[in-house]
């Protein structure tokens, strides 16, 4: 980090309390230092001030008037009063003023018992209306996208949501419309307000107004049960809030000082909650019989486990014995996972199970240092559907400290700020690396450009520069499971080499925890061809997912929030999580699944307390570098498919949360106009996307002009679209489905 | 001095006047159940949840009686209402009503909470049973039929509060206690089946 000059401070008394702050301090600001909480609505720390609802009056000795503390900067010798009568009268009649139009129904409104307008009214208000005119009526529940109910009658125009809208997400989508009392928040093009951020306006609309679908009416602030833990739903490893009542997970909220999330969360996170208790959910080991599944006992599950990997061990040795998982393990687990089967002699471990080959960046780097860099070098697959608050920090990076954003590859990020787009490493700017900080942003799944630039990362070093890596990959805890040391050493084999010897029947029991490779693995025939081919496989999870298909045994495992122990974020940081929500009677959390089975095999296991230090304090080694991937076949190609995340995609928790529904992507194929007309396709046709004797069926196509020409982008980890039947980058031809269903055409359109 | 403590002494004689008097006054033995004892007009009894005279659920689900509930016998979880199956006035209704009257202490803090007047402790006293689970009383036993219900629904604006807010007090005071719990139409069925019952 820089040093910043040093910065002159002033005196300033507030309330009798003569404090000294820097200079340029925001009488609000100033105030916190005292704990003298000056009200405020408008006013927010991230979206600093706006001078709209007054009710931030305070008193200060030499001026004729209240003024607004939110936009006072202090002054040497200012002498401030927040309690006194005329403040207090202020306070009173903006309050006043603010509940003229204002519904008084509190018990209804969603709000109730964490609002401010309610708080504020109880401390300064009057207590009763002197209105006697009817009240402005204005919509209630409108619908404002797919997460978001707008009651326009709450609102009290104090513009957080469009400013967080405009300064954080730089989407600028949701407006003021009208003015004076009639004056009501929608979005600028009358289109649903869609954002993947949408989730945090509820949280900073200071009233009633905007609120969450999945939470409306289903709860009181003071009947919830509140946990902080770690969101695992990306590699950020941002702090939440959960909040739940009588077994249910109602709701998440973040938690504003949190270093890592900078007090955001991404919907992914915030709404990806409603899939604990779902029915389908396996709530007792399964055993396969034929094309049924027979409900076992732990005991007999985790018996027959340990005798096949005896046996398998005994006869055609460890080599026959694979285990792939750790990516959405604790380090905890991870780690007894490993140390589990390398006691046994089994060397065949990785986490890899999708895209992602590398999860440990050469240099790492903070969140904030990532903020403060001026240049950001964004290689493959755009962070903002892999890791969104992260990209909230690039957006902050580029729109406040004036960063600059390149990014590389066949994705442009589409990202709401303004961006240098190249294809090629070649094509970077070479001005991009003249900046002092620079930060770079890697997929973590193709290392090519990492090879190509490592000798200019190496020469930027040697200048003295800072340069810092993030790897934003697909699976939560990648990074703890590689310093954990779930990667295969000594001659052991990867996914990849795992899944070629399996094809070839050289697999006889495989261990699979909470990973999905025949809907994720990067060669998905192959991943199929081996799962197949293998005839004992051991499946951890939530859900019968795509893998389920080919597994023996399914043991039911804990969900996210059902958990307690140590993951590693994205930038190496230790993150804490705690059990929110009691996991159903039937499931064990994979470490007690290990734990069982270390007793069946008599393997020594490390004590408890061992395994916490262990998970605290992750070993710094030196990780393998990221696969190269064949380029793809070279010279011209009429069309190449691009395979997309979405952070609504996935076989497991998304696809069985029913709140999530509408959020989900839909097997969508865009193009280009151009590339469009060329195939002679329009918006709403059905396709199928093939290569070889390979095909991808039944995709709606999308006309986008932010598609690149000659590319046809599709989504990744869709169940019943499988998008890993083709390669990334590799020629596909589109052949066009006759007649176009008017359902799926209507669906392309919403989508 | 001595006049003080006398003045003492005969003060607390007079305190204990009508304690003593107890002592000579005929001993009331009421033969329950064929005689049922007049309760004062404020009896905390048994809750029922009320409704408006169109037939709409008072209570709105806002849980403010189950935070006010000093023995944490109530359950309340909200819910929307939607257009096509509109329960009360306003957006929210309560989805799940329950009240544990083995953990209820009868002190009626829910009544005073509750900003719509919907939950109301009746004088209805007799709810003995054989098991414990059956004195957890949900919406089907608390909600009173939807022709029993009282005042007037509010508009949609503004929005579900009543505009005969807190007349609790007057409500139950036109009920007719003499009858012990003829008060509620609990009480009227009740009363009827058991003279069905004795006759
Ligand atoms: S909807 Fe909420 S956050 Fe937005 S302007 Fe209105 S009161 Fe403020
Ligand atoms: S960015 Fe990642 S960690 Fe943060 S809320 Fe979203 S899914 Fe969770
Ligand atoms: S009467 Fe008192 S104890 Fe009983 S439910 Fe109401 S608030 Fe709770
Ligand atoms: S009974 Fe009254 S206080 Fe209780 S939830 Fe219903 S409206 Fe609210
Ligand atoms: S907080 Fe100061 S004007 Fe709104």
């Amino acid at each position: 980090m820089t040093t910043q000059p040093s910065v002159k401070t002033v005196t300033v008394t507030v309330d009798g309390v003569s404090l000294s702050v820097p200079e340029g301090t925001l009488l609000v600001e100033a105030a916190k230092q005292i704990q003298e909480d000056i009200p405020v609505y408008c006013y927010h720390t991230k979206l600093g001030p706006a001078g709209l609802c007054r009710i931030c009056l305070v008193e200060i000795e030499k001026m004729p008037k209240l003024q607004i503390a939110c936009n006072t900067v202090v002054t040497d010798g200012m002498v401030v009063h927040t309690a006194s009568d005329k403040t207090m009268e202020g306070r009173r009649a903006v309050l006043e003023f603010l509940l003229l139009n204002h519904p008084l129904d509190c018990p209804i409104c969603d709000k109730g018992g964490e609002c401010d307008l309610q708080d504020f009214s109880m401390a300064y208000g009057q207590g009763a209306s002197r209105k006697v005119e009817a009240k402005v009526a204005k919509p209630k529940a409108v619908d404002l996208g797919p997460t978001i109910v707008l009651d326009e009658e709450r609102c009290i125009v104090c513009q957080r949501c469009v400013r967080f809208d405009d300064i954080i997400t730089q989407e600028r989508s949701l407006v003021v419309k009208d003015r004076g009392h009639r004056d009501i928040i929608a979005t600028s093009t009358e289109e649903p307000y869609v954002s993947d951020f949408s989730g945090n306006v509820t949280e900073l609309c200071p009233v009633g107004a905007l609120t969450s679908k999945t939470y409306r009416f289903k709860s009181r602030p003071w009947d919830l049960n509140r946990t902080k833990t770690t969101c695992t739903q990306c590699s950020v490893g941002c702090q939440l809030y959960v909040d739940e009542r009588y077994g249910d997970v109602l709701r998440t909220m973040s938690v504003a000082e949190d270093e890592t999330s900078d007090g955001w969360l991404c919907d992914r996170g915030r709404y990806n909650i409603g899939f604990y208790n779902d029915p389908q959910r396996i709530a007792s080991p399964l055993l396969r019989r034929g094309d049924e599944w027979e409900q076992i006992g732990w005991d007999d599950a985790v018996a027959l486990w340990a005798r096949q990997i005896r046996e398998a061990r005994d006869t055609t040795g460890p080599e026959s014995i694979g285990v792939i998982g750790g990516g959405r393990l604790l380090n905890e687990e991870a780690f007894l996972l490993q140390h589990l089967f390398r006691s046994l002699g089994v060397e065949n471990l990785d986490w890899r199970a999708g895209r992602q080959t590398v999860a440990t960046p050469v240099f790492s780097g903070t969140y904030e240092e990532l903020e403060a860099a001026q240049t950001i070098l964004v290689f493959g697959v755009p962070p903002s559907q892999t890791a969104p608050v992260m990209d909230l920090r690039i957006r902050k990076a580029v729109v406040q400290r004036g960063a600059r954003l390149v990014t590389v590859g066949p994705h442009s990020s589409g990202s709401s700020v303004t961006e240098t787009h190249v294809r090629r490493v070649a094509d970077i700017p070479s001005d991009a690396f003249d900046a002092e900080r620079i930060a770079v942003v890697f997929d973590g799944i193709d290392a090519t450009p990492m090879r190509d630039l490592h000798e200019r990362f190496a020469e930027l070093k040697r200048a003295g520069k800072s340069l810092i890596g993030f790897i934003p990959g697909e699976q939560p805890n990648a990074r703890g499971a590689e310093a954990m040391g779930m990667l295969p050493r000594d001659g052991g084999r990867g996914t990849r080499e795992v899944f070629s010897a399996a094809k070839d029947g050289g697999i006889r029991v495989l261990s699979l925890f909470g990973v999905n490779p025949a809907l994720r693995f990067a060669d998905g025939a192959l991943a199929t061809a081996a799962l197949e081919r293998t005839p004992f496989i051991v499946l951890s999870e939530l859900f019968l997912t795509d893998t389920a298909r080919f597994a023996s045994l399914v043991l039911p495992a804990h969900g996210p929030f059902e958990r307690d122990g140590h993951v590693l974020d994205m930038t190496g940081r230790v993150q804490r999580l705690f059990a929110a929500h009691a996991a159903p009677g039937g499931a064990l959390s994979d470490g007690e699944m290990l734990v069982a089975l270390a007793d069946a095999l008599d393997i020594e296991i490390p004590s408890p307390s061992a395994l916490t230090a262990r998970a605290r304090a992750p070993e710094k080694r030196a990780m393998p570098r990221g696969e190269i991937r064949a380029a793809a076949p070279g010279g011209e190609a009429a069309l190449r498919v691009i395979i997309r995340s979405d952070i609504f995609a996935g076989g497991g928790t998304v696809y069985h949360d029913e709140r999530l529904e509408e959020l989900r992507p839909r097997p969508i194929a865009t193009l280009h106009p151009r590339t469009a007309q060329a195939l002679g396709v329009a918006a709403g046709d059905l396709v199928d996307v093939i290569a070889g004797d390979r095909a991808l069926r039944g995709l709606i196509v999308r006309v986008a002009d932010a598609a690149s020409e000659g590319t046809i982008r599709v989504v990744d980890g869709l169940p019943g679209a499988p998008a890993n039947v083709l390669f990334d980058g590799e020629e596909v031809q589109v052949t066009k489905l006759e007649p176009a269903a008017p359902l799926a055409a209507a669906g392309a359109v919403a989508g | 001095m001595l006049r003080a403590v006398i003045a003492g002494f005969v003060a607390i004689l007079a305190g204990f006047r009508t304690t003593f008097g107890y002592l000579f006054v005929k001993k009331p033995t009421i033969a329950y159940p064929s005689i049922k004892k007049q309760h004062a007009p404020r009896f905390h009894g048994l809750h029922e949840l009320r409704r408006y005279a169109d037939g709409k659920e008072r209570c709105i689900g806002c849980e403010l009686c189950q935070i006010a509930c000093p023995a944490n016998a109530i359950v309340v979880v909200g819910a929307e209402n939607t257009p096509a199956d509109r329960r009360s006035p306003g957006e929210r209704y309560a989805a799940r009503y329950e009240i544990d009257e083995l953990r209820c202490i009868f002190c009626g803090l829910c009544e005073e909470a509750c900003p719509t007047d919907a939950i109301v402790l009746t004088p209805r006293f007799e709810m003995s049973d054989y098991r414990r689970g059956s004195f957890v009383y949900a919406k089907d036993r608390l909600l009173v039929p939807p022709q029993g219900g009282v005042g007037s629904a509010p508009d949609e604006r503004p929005n579900g509060i009543p505009a005969d807010l807190g007349a609790v007090a007057q409500q139950k005071s036109t009920v007719d206690i003499a009858t012990g719990y003829d008060a509620t139409w609990y009480g009227r069925a009740l009363k009827t089946e058991r003279r069905g019952l004795a006759g």
